[in-house]
């Protein structure tokens, strides 16, 4: 196993609806001063600085982390913004790696946020698409992905009850997240009977619209050495993408997340995901995605989703447990959500998670992924 | 752990221009990369990974890099954007090969701007509370730099004048640039004005553009079939959002940059042979000189003519393609490196690239290639 880079410090912010106490910079500051914090440093020790966060009009203001400089107290350091899509998170963490397996620094902080409550969530989604044959049908990202889970329900026979099984379970497990602000435990009828919103989605498929920030300090197995908790080891990560032809798109795995699991399982030693990962953390930011990456990572065999989350396998008492933090329904800072992920594995790992602890865990997965379900990572993270 | 050494082994650029109002985005951007490859033995199917700048600012649209990873060749490939001018996404692209996890990145930088307003890219880059009220922007930045330079070291408007003639007749006779009719100094003068003491020729000049460039490690380079130019020296750094509390007369971020990046490959600044940088306006240019150690303070002017030969592509004055300025500077540099003749260059060994970002010059990149 490769123990070139470790995570040593996790910070979360109160996630919410609408954080008006706080400034962009100032909820960034908030995440980052937590994770300095957690891993006995201070801004001074730490080299280099990524940020990540979503799309400029999510929040209004250009390259932004021009901005939070300042409030980071990162003046005359290198500071870069990674930003690609709702997975910037983990693809801010997998450019701080690099920085240390790549001999650039020691120490890397990574700050991850979106205040979604400053601009219109689904306006700016929308101009993703390509502005001559897209923008005029396309509405959002809830249309695309209601195709995504219409061509699961018809090719492979899967029903709306197993997606509404997933609001049910990490609507329940997000109660004991502290840092979850949506806490309200729902029934399978309940989730059926919602609003529908672009069917098959429904309302209590979708996740909340939160203002949040997350910060990780990485460091070199040498800078590692010194920590306080215990160290979180990366054992391999990557962000792969597939282009944008959606006529020739698989709707059924994520091709891409798929290319992803097998080429970062085999780097480090991965043969059977099910059986050799004590816990799984994915970004779910529909109901639906979930189940579908099940079938990418290799949890169950292709189709085998919606009996893999009717099997309570993937409870947190179960054999693979997915999403004890409850995911992106318990609180949905898009740039934030997919190194919440690897906070959330990086805690379970180590025996320190504030909410549903996975007894014994010593190896986890992360998933992150964003754009129009085209960019997709992950990362395993070992105690 | 051992790091493998980088090396940049070809680049592509398209023309840069005012507009290039007959082609769209993937249109640039593919015709970068179908060149690329042309010479290098290499192919699409041995790129890793494709690392891109570009700013859904200046698209219109987000997550951009979404709409062009088919012309990027980026499909089923790593890829990640790094919002700055290309140069830092090179610098991604190098610690990933150094830390022995790839062989060869395609780094690729575009820009349109002529389709968006680039005061406006500049002031929404300003925070909400107490910049973006006043109206402060990179011109008023750039305009309060040269005010001071201007004052502090007793130059005058004229020189800089003669600085942005200089760099565009370079741009005509060597740079990838569409310049029409070189301006003279009396028509830089003449020019409207921008912020005092600045005239809007003495801005850098948005152009459309796109420029590849491949990365590989040495395994890969020593078998390419150009000579490869090595990454020897990296370093970035970014100063502080508030102009106000930033060291007037001078750019720190650009100094702490180039103390990095000269320090790991042990060059001193005046026996690189070659300069590359990029001054978003005339008095940008000549503080990012001295930064670099190229010149002392207040004497950017006189540097011109000395040791190190300094953006003979013209630079950035010119033609600055905001999103791809730096990746360009990289290109230049390694094509003087590698075709020394061209440029009127004996036999260069080292070259410092220079890129830069944000209101008044705020975050730079330095990069040293050696061949």
């Amino acid at each position: 196993m490769q123990r070139d880079v470790a995570i040593t410090g996790l910070g979360q912010t109160r996630h919410s609806r609408r954080r008006t106490d706080v400034s962009q910079a100032g909820l960034a500051r908030e995440a980052a001063l937590k994770a300095l914090d957690d891993a006995g440093l201070t801004i001074d020790d730490i080299d280099s600085v990524v940020v990540a966060s979503g799309p400029e009009l999510f929040g209004a203001v250009n390259q932004p982390e021009k901005w939070l400089v300042d409030a980071l107290g990162a003046r005359l350091k290198p500071v870069v913004r990674i930003t690609s899509g709702g997975g910037t998170g983990l693809a801010g963490a997998l450019a701080a790696y690099y920085q240390i397996a790549g001999g650039f620094a020691e120490r890397v902080l990574v700050v991850a946020y979106d205040k979604l409550s400053e601009g219109a969530l689904q306006y700016s989604i929308s101009t993703l698409y390509d502005p001559f044959w897209g923008r005029d049908f396309a509405v959002g990202i809830m249309g695309f992905s209601a195709a995504y889970w219409r061509a699961r329900m018809d090719i492979l026979g899967h029903t709306e009850e197993a997606a509404a099984m997933v609001a049910v379970k990490n609507r329940r497990n997000a109660m004991s997240n502290p840092y979850a602000h949506v806490k309200k435990e729902v029934t399978v009828e309940e989730v059926l009977a919602s609003k529908p919103l672009a069917w098959p989605l429904k309302a209590l498929d979708v996740p909340p619209i939160s203002d949040g920030a997350a910060a990780v300090v990485m460091c070199s197995a040498r800078a590692a050495a010194g920590s306080p908790a215990p160290p979180a080891w990366i054992h391999g990560m990557g962000y792969y993408c597939e282009a944008d032809n959606a006529a020739e798109r698989s709707l059924l795995v994520s091709e891409p997340l798929a290319l992803a699991a097998r080429r970062i399982y085999r780097s480090c030693g991965i043969t059977n995901p099910r059986r050799q990962f004590d816990v799984v953390e994915v970004q779910e930011p529909y109901t639906c995605f979930e189940l579908n990456y099940y079938e990418s990572l290799g949890l169950c065999a292709p189709g085998e989703a919606a009996s893999l989350i009717a099997s309570g396998a993937t409870q947190p008492d179960g054999d693979i447990p997915v999403n004890p933090s409850g995911g992106c329904l318990g609180a949905n800072p898009i740039g934030a959500a997919g190194l919440i992920r690897m906070i959330e594995v990086a805690a379970q790992v180590t025996g320190r998670s504030e909410g549903i602890q996975i007894p014994g865990a010593r190896l986890g997965l992360a998933q992150s992924g964003g754009g129009w379900a085209n960019l997709r990572g992950l990362a395993v993270i070992g105690a | 752990m051992t790091h493998s050494r980088v090396a940049v082994v070809a680049s592509a650029q398209t023309e840069l221009r005012p507009a290039w109002s007959g082609a769209q985005h993937i249109d640039l951007i593919s015709a970068v990369v179908s060149n690329v490859f042309k010479g290098t033995g290499l192919g699409l199917a041995d790129v890793d990974f494709v690392f891109d700048s570009g700013s859904d600012v200046l698209d219109g649209r987000s997550i951009s890099n979404c709409g062009f990873l088919g012309a990027m060749g980026a499909h089923h490939k790593e890829e990640s954007r790094i919002e700055e001018d290309g140069l830092w996404a090179a610098l991604y692209g190098a610690t990933k090969i150094a830390a022995g996890a790839a062989s060869v990145g395609l780094i690729i930088a575009y820009s349109k701007p002529s389709e968006s307003d680039i005061n406006k890219f500049y002031s929404s880059q300003c925070e909400p509370f107490l910049q973006r009220p006043v109206g402060f922007d990179h011109r008023a930045a750039s305009g309060m730099q040269a005010q001071r330079y201007l004052a502090d070291h007793g130059r005058t408007a004229s020189e800089l004048a003669s600085l942005v003639a200089r760099r565009w007749r370079d741009a005509a006779a060597r740079g990838r640039v569409a310049v029409g009719t070189c301006p003279s100094a009396q028509d830089v003068l003449a020019a409207p004005n921008a912020a005092r003491p600045l005239t809007s020729l003495m801005m850098s000049r948005p152009t459309d553009g796109a420029v590849a460039v491949l990365l590989a490690s040495e395994e890969i380079a020593l078998r390419s079939q150009r000579a490869p130019a090595w990454i020897t020296g990296l370093g970035t750094s970014m100063d502080s959002h508030a102009f106000h509390s930033r060291k007037p007369g001078a750019l720190e971020a650009c100094e702490a940059a180039a103390r990095r990046a000269l320090s790991r490959a042990g060059l001193a600044p005046r026996s690189a042979s070659i300069a590359e940088v990029s001054g978003s306006s005339a008095v940008g240019e000549l503080l990012v000189l001295e930064a670099l150690g190229l010149a002392d303070a207040g004497k950017a002017l006189d540097a011109a003519d000395a040791g190190t030969a300094i953006n003979l592509s013209g630079g950035a004055l010119p033609a600055d393609p905001v999103m791809a300025t730096g990746l360009v500077r990289l290109s230049e540099a390694f094509r003087q490196l590698t075709y020394p003749r061209l440029y009127g260059l004996a036999s260069p060994t080292s070259a410092i690239v220079h890129g830069a970002g944000g209101v008044g010059m705020q975050s730079h990149c330095v990069m040293t290639l050696e061949v």
